[in-house]
């Protein structure tokens, strides 16, 4: 292991108009051309909670506020997404090593909750059969609003091995609406990650 | 005890209602009986005869009749002994062993829901394994697959 680290090209997110002062590239810039946009400086922990503030309360004074915050909630919830700490069946193992020492989801802002009312994200890991599904579903309906769903697996996706199984439901998507399939049996936590990393980019695409 | 000595001794209590005796490996026999009968016999096995446990109770669908059967253990001959009673496919009823043997609770209520076998006496004949207001009873021949496309969901979610 020598030396010099490649060098990483940051994104080029700055826009046009172009109007923070020179110096450092920005971490992030959340807005759209022609509209004032946060800006959201490379800052140390204890600077970023006042500036964030008065972004904020700044962007609360202005007249279109839906439109201006949006962009700010929908940056802030893609990056922190909650999901429901739920294992059905094996896939649940792949679930639980991915927020361990070796694949660290955390690193992404996904920390799973033990209560619906706190997350925004169900990671249906495993086998639904007929005798839980009003109870995934009940699950679903307490989670507040904005909220995703992700069929990990390929139970969860289409029933897998049990598709024509009396007591199996054949697909979560039957049950409630799902944002992004991961394939596998049970899938790797690497690919659980792709799953979230692909949410999160659908999220700000939808500009949810 | 042997197989012999019990059939000869539930025979002379309930004449004409022990069909046969057969022998089953493993065990000290398969006793097929009346299930008119039901409630004394059991009663009978586990008080004259020292069957204390009852290890399980089954179901299966033979089209023309179903079948239940028991298999019970005996804690001081160190014995299994197997029960078996056909039913009829239009009246699968039988009464309920619950009141003898308690730990038939779940079993009986699985050979309902998969086999649809009514087990009368029963405290609490529930689904077990299919949620409740399911119309089918799924290991019976004549129940069919559903292709999971001509599924018609309904879920009441409560």
């Amino acid at each position: 292991m020598s030396g010099q680290a490649p060098e990483v090209p940051r994104p080029a997110v700055r826009p046009q108009t172009d109007a923070s002062p020179a110096g450092d590239l920005p971490l992030a810039v959340i807005g759209q051309p022609g509209v004032p946009f946060v800006e959201i400086e490379t800052l140390r922990a204890r600077e970023f909670i006042p500036a964030a503030k008065e972004a904020l309360s700044s962007l609360l004074k202005e007249q279109a506020q839906g439109k201006l915050i949006r962009p700010v909630f929908n940056w802030a919830g893609r990056n922190s997404l909650f999901p429901l700490h739920w294992g059905l069946a094996c896939c649940a193992i792949e679930f639980a090593a991915a927020f361990g020492a070796r694949w660290d989801a955390e690193r992404f802002g996904v920390v799973p909750r033990s209560s619906p009312r706190q997350c925004d994200l169900l990671i249906v890991n495993g086998t639904v059969t007929w005798k839980v599904a009003h109870k995934l579903i009940a699950l679903y309906e307490q989670m507040p609003e904005p909220k995703w769903a992700i069929a990990m697996g390929n139970c969860a996706t289409g029933g897998g091995p049990f598709r024509t199984a009396y007591s199996v439901v054949p697909g979560v998507d039957k049950l409630i609406p799902v944002d992004v399939y991961i394939a596998g049996c049970p899938p790797r936590p690497e690919n659980m990650l792709d799953g979230i990393l692909r949410l999160e980019q659908l999220i700000k695409e939808r500009g949810e | 005890m042997d197989a012999k000595q019990l059939s000869d001794g539930l025979a002379t209590r309930f004449p004409g209602k022990i069909l046969g005796v057969d022998p089953l490996d493993g065990t000290l026999g398969r006793i097929r009986f009346d299930p008119a009968v039901a409630t004394d016999l059991f009663r009978s096995l586990r008080d004259d005869y020292q069957f204390t446990h009852l290890t399980l109770v089954g179901a299966t669908d033979w089209i023309d009749h179903r079948e239940v059967f028991y298999v019970l253990w005996s804690d001081t001959d160190r014995l299994y002994l197997v029960l078996s009673a056909n039913l009829p496919t239009d009246a699968p009823v039988i009464a309920s062993s619950v009141p003898i043997w308690p730990s038939a609770n779940a079993h009986e209520r699985e050979a309902w829901d998969l086999v649809g076998v009514k087990f009368e006496g029963h405290p609490d004949l529930r689904r077990i394994f299919m949620p409740e207001g399911y119309a089918y009873h799924p290991l019976l021949r004549s129940f069919k697959i559903h292709e999971p496309e001509d599924l018609e969901v309904k879920v009441r979610s409560d």
